[in-house]
C-alpha cells in the first residue's frame, strides 16, 4: 500500500466545486445568496454540509425549516452515496461549479433516507465497512478491531484526516502474505 | 434476488390502521436472507423510524437496544431503491446455526426460511401462522442450509 500512497491521497484529497442555492419557493425573510463549497469526493453531503445549513437557516423563519435535503436538476441527492459518486452519475458532463438546490420542506419520503444526526451517517459508513471486510476477510478483521479503532476510522472522515483514516483502515486493506488477496473484492456498480 | 411480497393491515394504537410491506432479501455478502419491510397509515404517509419503533413489542425493545448490530435502521432496498426498514443481518447465521444444530442432531427436517422468519417476523409485526410448522416435506433431507 505505501507505494500507492499519492494514489490514496489525491482520492482522499477529491474535491468538487459545488454552488449551493435555496429553492426558490421556501420562505425567507430576505435574499437568499448562494454558497459556494469545495466537497469533498469521499464524504457525505449531510456530513460536510452544517455550514451551508447555518447560511440558508440565518434568512429563514424557524417554523419554517425542518429537514434539509438537496436535489439537482429535480433528483432528490441521495446523502447515503458518496459525493463523488453522486456527482459521476448526475452531473460529470456539466460544467463547474455544480449547482445543488437546497430544500428544507416536503422532504421526499420515498426517495431520501432521514438523517436526523451525524450518528446515523456513521452508522451507514460503519455498515458500508463492514460489509466490505464481510467479503475481504470473512468480518474477521473488523471484528478484531476495538470500539476505538471503528471510532477513528469515522472520525478521519469526519474531520478530513487522511493520516488518522488510512492507520485503520490499512489494516482492512491488507491480506496475510500467504493469501493471493481478498478473499472476494467488494465492488458497487451504480448506474 | 427476488423480494417476495407479504402485506398485511395490522391495527395500531386506538383507531390507526398500518398497512405493512414486507420482503424477504438475499445479502450475498453476508449469506443470509434479510427482513426488509415498510409501514404506512392508509392515507399513504410513511411510518417514521420513532413510530416504528413504537409499534415493536416491549419485550424485544430491550434486545434491539442492546444494538448496533442487532437494531432496525432506515436503509435502500437494493432493487427498488426506495427507503425501507431493515433488521440488521449480521447476527442471522449465529442464532440460525444453533437452532439448526440441534434440529438436525433430532434428524428432525428444517425449513431454513421458516425457521428465519418465524424468529426475526414477530419483531416487526410479522407473525407466522403455525400451519408453516407443521408443512410436512415429502422426505427429511436434512439439507436444507
Amino acid at each position: 500500500m505505501t507505494d500507492d500512497k499519492d494514489v490514496l491521497r489525491d482520492v482522499w484529497f477529491g474535491r468538487i466545486p459545488t454552488c449551493f442555492t435555496l429553492y426558490q419557493d421556501e420562505i425567507t425573510e430576505r435574499e437568499a445568496e448562494p454558497y459556494y463549497l469545495l466537497l469533498p469526493r469521499v464524504s457525505y453531503l449531510t456530513l460536510v454540509t452544517d455550514k451551508v445549513k447555518k447560511h440558508f437557516q440565518k434568512v429563514m423563519r424557524q417554523e419554517e425549516v425542518s429537514e434539509i435535503w438537496f436535489e439537482y436538476e429535480g433528483t432528490p441527492l441521495k446523502w447515503h452515496y458518496p459525493i463523488g459518486l453522486l456527482f459521476d452519475l448526475h452531473a460529470s458532463n456539466t460544467a463547474l461549479p455544480w449547482s445543488i438546490t437546497v430544500h428544507f420542506k416536503n422532504f421526499p419520503e420515498k426517495d431520501l433516507l432521514h438523517c436526523h444526526s451525524k450518528d446515523v451517517i456513521e452508522a451507514h459508513f460503519m455498515a458500508c465497512i463492514k460489509e466490505a471486510d464481510a467479503l475481504k476477510h470473512k468480518s474477521q478483521v473488523i471484528n478484531e478491531m476495538q470500539k476505538k479503532d471503528h471510532k477513528q476510522l469515522w472520525m478521519g472522515l469526519q474531520n478530513d484526516k487522511f493520516e488518522q483514516f488510512w492507520a485503520i483502515n490499512r489494516k482492512l486493506m491488507e491480506y496475510p502474505p500467504e493469501d493471493n488477496g481478498f478473499r472476494y473484492i467488494p465492488f458497487r456498480i451504480y448506474q | 434476488q427476488e423480494p417476495l411480497d407479504d402485506s398485511q393491515a395490522a391495527g395500531v394504537g386506538s383507531a390507526e390502521v398500518v398497512r405493512y410491506e414486507y420482503h424477504v432479501l438475499y445479502s450475498s455478502s453476508y449469506q443470509v436472507p434479510v427482513l426488509y419491510f415498510r409501514a404506512c397509515f392508509l392515507d399513504g404517509r410513511p411510518l417514521s423510524l420513532d413510530e416504528i419503533w413504537g409499534s415493536v413489542h416491549a419485550s424485544y425493545q430491550a434486545r434491539l437496544q442492546e444494538g448496533p448490530w442487532d437494531t432496525i435502521t432506515q436503509q435502500e432496498h437494493p432493487i427498488l431503491g426506495q427507503p425501507f426498514f431493515v433488521l440488521h443481518p449480521c447476527r442471522t447465521k449465529e442464532f440460525i446455526s444453533a437452532v439448526l444444530g440441534a434440529s438436525q442432531a433430532h434428524h428432525r427436517h428444517t425449513n431454513y426460511i421458516i425457521l428465519w422468519l418465524s424468529t426475526v417476523g414477530p419483531v416487526v409485526g410479522l407473525n407466522l401462522p403455525l400451519s408453516y410448522a407443521k408443512l410436512a416435506p415429502e422426505e427429511s433431507t436434512g439439507d436444507e442450509v
